[in-house]
């Protein structure tokens, strides 16, 4: 698929590992630019990783809401644009689309951006009412939709968030459930969006990914 | 706070994970938060190292994979040997499942920055949800004046690498934990072997469990071949 929303269940302990596994996917081969929200923890992780894993950098932007309520003293460099916290993320959407018309101060071309995701989307509800959790996940589909063959992976955990994946779910064109045997996939990450579909140990053996 | 069930903010339950040691999920709302740090403090012969492992085992069993750190420079080889007669490790579970790496040789010529940057290398290559630092009380021992700093940092950032850490603690036999720690951390599990009656008892107390609404007191414990650690007489 070229653009739309995929909406991926993944048990919340391996977030990580799963974003990793898209980025690498979407970048390396998909060829595709795009950005990552941090709001999880501080845009210098998934650096970190990236660059432990061989990922090129030079095609992703982060943008980072959570490093200023972080105290982290972590180094990283990356591009990134700097949002000043997690609280009314309902208004990050239209910042980013100003700040693809050039009106912001930022440096987005969303026409540009080929994946666009958020570490993680359950995290926003630590800082946001669900209703306000519930609308940026509305909008911010709506921006990426409003902008090409965007691909939105939206990871989530069904078991532990399950009234934000039932939103998320109307909103996606694609289901992915991930279950445990990811857990090690990371050794030779790369993903592919075939459609509908459970991924399990078996299909990570019969090298699908 | 609204009473509209729209607009109230919904609680957002942690996520847990189980500690493997027999009745401490029970008293601790089904285990350690995700992410965070968690002291277990005693002193020589409590079981720090057995408890720490059956973390790391309970991990592997939900595909959740363990780093375990020594400060002792000791090798994979005595540490497995002694380890092995405990029925729930499966030496298997090392090199893959549970990565061991030797931190000794950086407290040599110690430096904060520098062993922090090896931590979280590994942490980067390996990608674990499971942690141990054991013990972390040597480090203190290296760094003296950097030592909260470095703490401090170290806490931080190993739950930004959105993982559980296990940190042990070596104590005198009148101390309850290394009080520097304590401040650092999110939980604080106490290992006691106390002398009663011309016998020694151990026991388990969650002193500090963040987040928990966990049981208090004193629960007496048991180390058996089979399951490590169990929780004998917890009252729930």
């Amino acid at each position: 698929m070229d653009g739309g929303v995929v909406l991926i269940d993944v048990p919340s302990t391996q977030f990580v590992r799963v974003n990793l596994v898209l980025l690498k996917g979407l970048m390396e081969d998909r060829g595709r630019q795009g950005i990552f929200i941090s709001v999880d923890r501080p845009h210098q992780y998934m650096v970190h990783l990236m660059r432990m894993h061989q990922i090129s950098l030079g095609d992703v932007t982060f943008i980072d809401v959570i490093s200023r309520f972080s105290s982290d003293r972590k180094g990283g460099e990356a591009r990134v644009g700097f949002v000043d916290g997690p609280f009314h993320i309902d208004s990050l959407p239209s910042a980013l689309e100003e700040s693809s018309k050039g009106q912001g101060s930022g440096f987005l071309p969303l026409e540009d951006c080929g994946f666009a995701m958020i570490d993680n989307i359950a995290a926003l509800q630590i800082y946001n009412r669900n209703p306000a959790v519930e609308l940026f996940i509305n909008n911010f589909i709506l921006t990426a939709k409003s902008h090409g063959s965007m691909l939105v992976p939206m990871v989530l955990d069904k078991s532990r968030h399950e009234s934000l994946y039932d939103s998320a779910q109307k909103l996606s064109d694609v289901e992915i459930k991930v279950e445990k045997g990811l857990s090690f996939a990371t050794r030779n990450p790369s993903l592919e969006f075939s459609g509908n579909g459970v991924i399990t140990e078996a299909d990570k053996n019969r090298g699908e990914y | 706070m609204s009473n509209d069930p729209i607009m109230r903010k919904e609680r957002l339950d942690l996520t847990r994970l189980t500690t493997g040691i027999p009745g401490l999920d029970e008293m601790i709302e089904g285990g350690y938060p995700f992410p965070s740090v968690i002291l277990v403090s005693g002193s020589a012969g409590t079981g720090k190292t057995t408890f720490a492992l059956k973390y790391l085992c309970e991990g592997v069993k939900k595909g959740e994979r363990g780093l375990y750190f020594t400060t002792l420079s000791e090798p994979t080889q005595w540490m497995l040997r002694y380890a092995s007669q405990f029925d729930f490790l499966d030496q298997d579970y090392f090199g893959d499942d549970i990565v061991y790496a030797d931190l000794g040789s950086l407290l040599m010529d110690p430096d904060s920055d520098k062993l922090l940057d090896a931590i979280e290398e590994n942490i980067a290559e390996v990608m674990p949800q499971r942690i141990v630092i054991d013990p972390i009380t040597v480090v203190g021992g290296m760094l003296k004046d950097n030592y909260r700093t470095f703490l401090f940092d170290l806490s931080n950032r190993l739950k930004n690498w959105n993982a559980t850490t296990i940190v042990t603690g070596e104590v005198r036999p009148d101390e309850l934990y290394p009080p520097e720690i304590s401040y650092a951390v999110d939980g604080i599990i106490l290992l006691i072997l106390s002398e009663e009656a011309g016998a020694r008892r151990k026991y388990l107390e969650v002193l500090k469990m963040r987040g928990t609404n966990h049981i208090t007191g004193r629960q007496s414990i048991d180390i058996t071949r089979a399951d490590g650690i169990v929780v004998l007489k917890a009252r729930f």
